[in-house]
């Protein structure tokens, strides 16, 4: 079983090697000739204003976490979803009533963030 | 694996109530009257759990392969968390409104983490624990911030959750253990097994990392940091669900997970651990209450100790002894609920009529809240015909016939601490003049919960046999 | 099979692979311009080789001679670890993805996918989720504010779109009960692809997807006009066309996903309609794969050259209320399908 994985580990070690050489390719073959000016965050050619390390919009915060929550059911319905066939050859309607069940609750905790508001950009 | 039509009828406690809280939000979106509807619907579902518990007493099943329990002593927690939910939303429904958080999901959340404490209750799967004990304490860390204008509650909520889940890492890091020596999530399979996986130092770790991060819940002395905080910043109506359900929920898993050791299948090898954290939360909230003001704040010490008086049980670790703590907690629950019920109907708008100075010559402005107030500290205090003194007494009494008759006595001496402040309360209710004036705006739901506490333990002190010999026949 | 075999064939695999990836990267940059060209009635580029063919060859030697700048406020660390992440991102989601069937060669019989294992959607799934990654490091680590709101409006769309994404990949795991890949390109075969079977998920995952590469409409983190160039505005010489390649690679990837989970993969119905066997049938399958794969390339350039750039807030609306319930109601209409056609 574990033999069937090798082949991952080995595309994983080229990548990090290809990634690795990409970033350092230009550090070897590129000029080295840094200025004050050219080292500035880029802000269209004004002088910058201010720090990019600031507070933002509370909003992606709530997407983030709209995200964990719904991202999380997704693995609840794979399991089922392999085993579906089977399930319904035993269990007839019964195997995917429990998943409507799911998926309803699911919706209706949506429609709720819906409702309320939690999806309104302004 | 499916379900047959009896053992479905054993389960509809939890159907009726997750159906109802999803109702409850749909209401919530889409009524505007929702908050007139709410609180009642609330109510009903939570007596009609109630009533459907107490009549599955008598029966004794494991459902789900062996993962949740239904009857016996979980059907009494069931009543108990349901009843008490119950008692609380009707105390809250005025309560509310002045506190600046008259939001339906309000009574959802309540209605969540009853579901919660129903699922720790009946678990016989440390996963499903696990899951209750998350649905209750997430549903709480909401309810004690729901008004998000106020400061205090903010901090409140912010420190619950960080402790909380503090507590759940411990609870997690225990299971992780345990899962890991005993190779099985079933609390039966465990307990059978105990004798022999107590040599390993691992599964101890993990046990006592469990009982640690429960020691957090109800509230026992070194893992008390966040009670006086929490239970101040909160909305009165939530502490009072807090101090009560939360607390019975919690000791419902310890008495599951220490199952085997009250039936002295296995030896009690945890009493030491107990015994510590019984003296300690005895004494640390009797001596403590004493400097407080704030009545809440007070009766959140008085919490602490009672978490003492109720780890006496499991440290002497015999049938009387769980007998005795449930119903402790039964009486506990209305204790406590009564007790946060006046202070809702005192309390300002703004969080202010906490502090015993507005309680003064509450006698002349209000003869029935002081009376029942009188009553509700009397029964904390564990003055003999009240409830309160048989809660105490059979703990007691269990801790005697476990050869443990010095921590008996701490017991006693911390009570005698205890009736100090609770005393306290009644001397400023009835002999002294009024120093704030206000006007009492009685709710008459709120006098409702505060009524009805009142008269059950009224009742329960006259004739506790009844209840008692109910609770011994569901351990027994 | 002993281990060093199993080396020696997935390095040749990855050789084989990697190259026609790159050379699929060089290329789809190349056919970007020149079909943008052709949609404003220019020429393109036209000077380097014929018809300007070397063109990316150029750019690539260009950046590389290009000075690496590293400006005073960033994160020195992050900002390096955001290119290297992408990279590794895109370098390393072709693993699963089979480019045809089982095929004997000089007596040697070995699958044409770099890692056939059980695991495959969930793996393509675990790398994406990566690649948010590499985008919110690139803008926070700048420390400038281009590239902050870039990467941050990048990671709130990726995510976003990322859940309708796995709903829709239950639907194609209901058909093939399987989460291998080159199961479920079996399970479609003789037309039953799943874009057919399904067209709310395909529709539904092509734009996704589409968000994911943070292509044209949902190109949001990079938006030139408003933007100058997002989360890599501060980024220069390779490092920049590390980002460049990984974001075409993705493409190519997403490309490569579309096909394989919903366009019946390798699977060619020419194949069945002449009977035809033996090596020739494999590689009129992987004939297939390589024309689906640049047809759906080409989409991805027609569309970007074709449509407007959606406002932010239609972006997430779009996401959350239409794609989200579209997707769930994807796995009820599939599962209606098992249920009454016995599929």
């Amino acid at each position: 079983m574990i033999e069937q994985y090798i082949p991952i580990f080995m595309v994983m070690v080229f990548a990090i090697i290809f990634g690795l050489g990409v970033i350092f390719a230009s550090k070897i073959f590129g000029p080295n000739r840094p200025n004050k000016f050219k080292l500035m965050p880029y802000e269209s050619g004004k002088d910058p204003v201010g720090d990019a390390r600031e507070r933002m919009s509370i909003k992606y915060y709530l997407v983030a976490m709209l995200f964990i929550i719904f991202d999380i059911e997704v693995i609840f319905v794979y399991p089922w979803g392999v085993e579906f066939k089977k399930l319904f050859a035993d269990f007839g309607i019964l195997a995917f009533t429990p998943m409507l069940v799911f998926l309803i609750v699911l919706e209706l905790g949506f429609l709720y963030i819906y409702v309320k508001g939690g999806l309104k950009w302004d | 694996m499916m379900l047959n039509s009896s053992e479905l009828m054993q389960i509809i406690p939890f159907l009726v109530l997750g159906t109802g809280i999803v109702i409850s939000l749909l209401i919530e979106m889409y009524s505007s009257k929702s908050d007139a509807i709410l609180p009642w619907l609330t109510i009903a579902l939570l007596i009609y759990v109630a009533v459907h518990s107490i009549n599955e007493v008598g029966s004794n099943d494991l459902l789900f392969g062996g993962m949740l329990a239904v009857g016996g002593k979980s059907s009494i927690f069931n009543f108990l968390f349901a009843v008490g939910g119950a008692l609380v939303s009707l105390g809250a429904i005025d309560y509310i409104k002045k506190y600046g958080a008259n939001f339906g999901e309000f009574y959802v959340l309540v209605q969540s983490s009853i579901l919660g404490m129903m699922f720790m209750s009946g678990a016989r799967d440390i996963l499903v624990v696990f899951l209750g004990l998350e649905l209750m304490s997430i549903c709480f860390y909401v309810l004690v911030g729901i008004n998000r204008k106020k400061i205090n509650a903010n901090e409140a909520s912010m420190k619950y959750f960080l402790l909380g889940a503090f507590a759940t890492g411990f609870i997690v890091y225990g299971v992780a253990l345990v899962f890991g020596t005993a190779q099985t999530m079933r609390i039966g399979e465990i307990l059978v097994n105990f004798s022999s996986l107590s040599g390993n130092i691992l599964f101890m770790t993990g046990f006592i990392l469990l009982i640690v991060g429960f020691a957090f819940k109800i509230a026992a002395f070194p893992f008390h940091m966040w009670v006086p905080d929490v239970y101040t910043g909160s909305s009165t109506a939530v502490t009072g669900l807090m101090s009560t359900g939360g607390k019975a929920a919690a000791f419902s898993v310890l008495l599951v997970l220490l199952g085997a050791v009250f039936t002295q299948e296995i030896e009690n090898t945890f009493m030491p651990l107990f015994a510590g954290l019984a003296v300690l939360s005895m004494l640390y909230g009797s001596i403590v209450a004493i400097a407080q003001n704030n009545l809440k704040r007070m009766l959140a010490y008085s919490s602490i100790s009672h978490a003492g008086y109720m780890l006496i049980g499991l440290a002497a670790g015999n049938l009387e002894s769980v007998t005795g703590i449930m119903f402790y907690l039964v009486i506990y629950v209305f204790m406590n609920i009564g007790a946060f019920g006046i202070i809702a109907i005192i309390e300002g708008p703004n969080d202010d009529r906490v502090d015993l100075n507005s309680y003064a010559g509450l006698h002349q402005k209000n003869p029935v809240l002081a009376l029942f107030m009188a009553l509700f500290m009397l029964a904390l205090a564990g003055l003999p015909p009240l409830a309160g003194f048989f809660g105490k007494y059979y703990v007691f009494i269990a801790a005697i016939e476990s050869d443990l008759t010095w921590l008996a006595i701490v017991g006693v001496f911390s009570s005698v601490i205890s009736v100090y402040f609770y005393l306290r309360v009644i001397v400023y209710m009835y002999f002294k003049e009024s120093e704030v004036d206000f006007n009492v705006n009685i709710s008459p739901t709120g006098l409702m919960t505060v009524v009805i506490c009142g008269l059950l333990l009224i009742v329960y002190g006259l004739f506790p046999g009844s209840l008692l010999g109910l609770i011994a026949s569901v351990v027994n | 099979m002993d281990i060093w075999s199993i080396v020696i064939e997935t390095s040749i695999k990855i050789f084989v692979v990697v190259n026609v990836l790159l050379l699929t990267v060089s290329y789809s940059v190349y056919f970007e311009r020149k079909i943008s060209a052709w949609a404003q009635n220019r020429i393109g580029p036209n000077r380097v080789g014929w018809l300007g063919l070397l063109q990316p060859f150029a750019d690539v030697f260009k950046l590389l001679l290009k000075e690496d700048i590293v400006p005073d406020k960033s994160n020195k660390a992050i900002h390096a670890l955001a290119p290297f992440l992408a990279l590794f991102v895109a370098f390393s989601t072709y693993a699963v993805i089979p480019i045809g069937p089982e095929m004997t060669l000089f007596g040697y019989t070995f699958s044409l996918v770099v890692a056939d294992v059980g695991i495959g959607i969930l793996y393509v799934l675990a790398m994406t989720s990566l690649g948010v990654y590499a985008i919110t490091f690139a803008g926070w680590s700048s420390g400038s504010k281009y590239s902050l709101l870039g990467g941050i409006r990048s990671a709130a769309q990726m995510i976003s779109y990322e859940v309708s994404m796995g709903f829709s990949i239950a639907g194609v795991i209901m058909f093939s009960e399987s989460l291998n890949m080159n199961v479920i390109v079996q399970s479609q075969a003789g037309w039953m692809w799943n874009a057919i079977l399904q067209p709310i998920g395909f529709i539904t995952f092509v734009v996704a997807a589409f968000a994911e590469t943070n292509r044209m409409p949902f190109d949001l983190p990079e938006a030139e006009p408003e933007l100058v160039g997002g989360y890599h505005t501060e980024y220069s010489s390779m490092k920049f066309a590390g980002f460049f390649l990984a974001e075409y690679a993705n493409m190519a990837i997403a490309s490569a996903l579309i096909v394989t989970l919903y366009l019946g993969g390798w699977q060619n119905p020419l194949v069945d309609i002449f009977g035809i066997t033996g090596i020739t049938a494999t590689l009129m399958q992987i004939g297939a794969f390589l024309v689906k794969v640049l047809a759906l390339l080409f989409f991805f350039i027609w569309v970007r050259w074709s449509l407007p750039r959606f406002r932010y807030d239609q972006l997430m609306d779009l996401g959350w209320k239409v794609m989200f319930p579209l997707s769930l109601i994807n796995i009820v209409w599939v599962a209606a399908l098992i249920m009454i056609f016995n599929l």
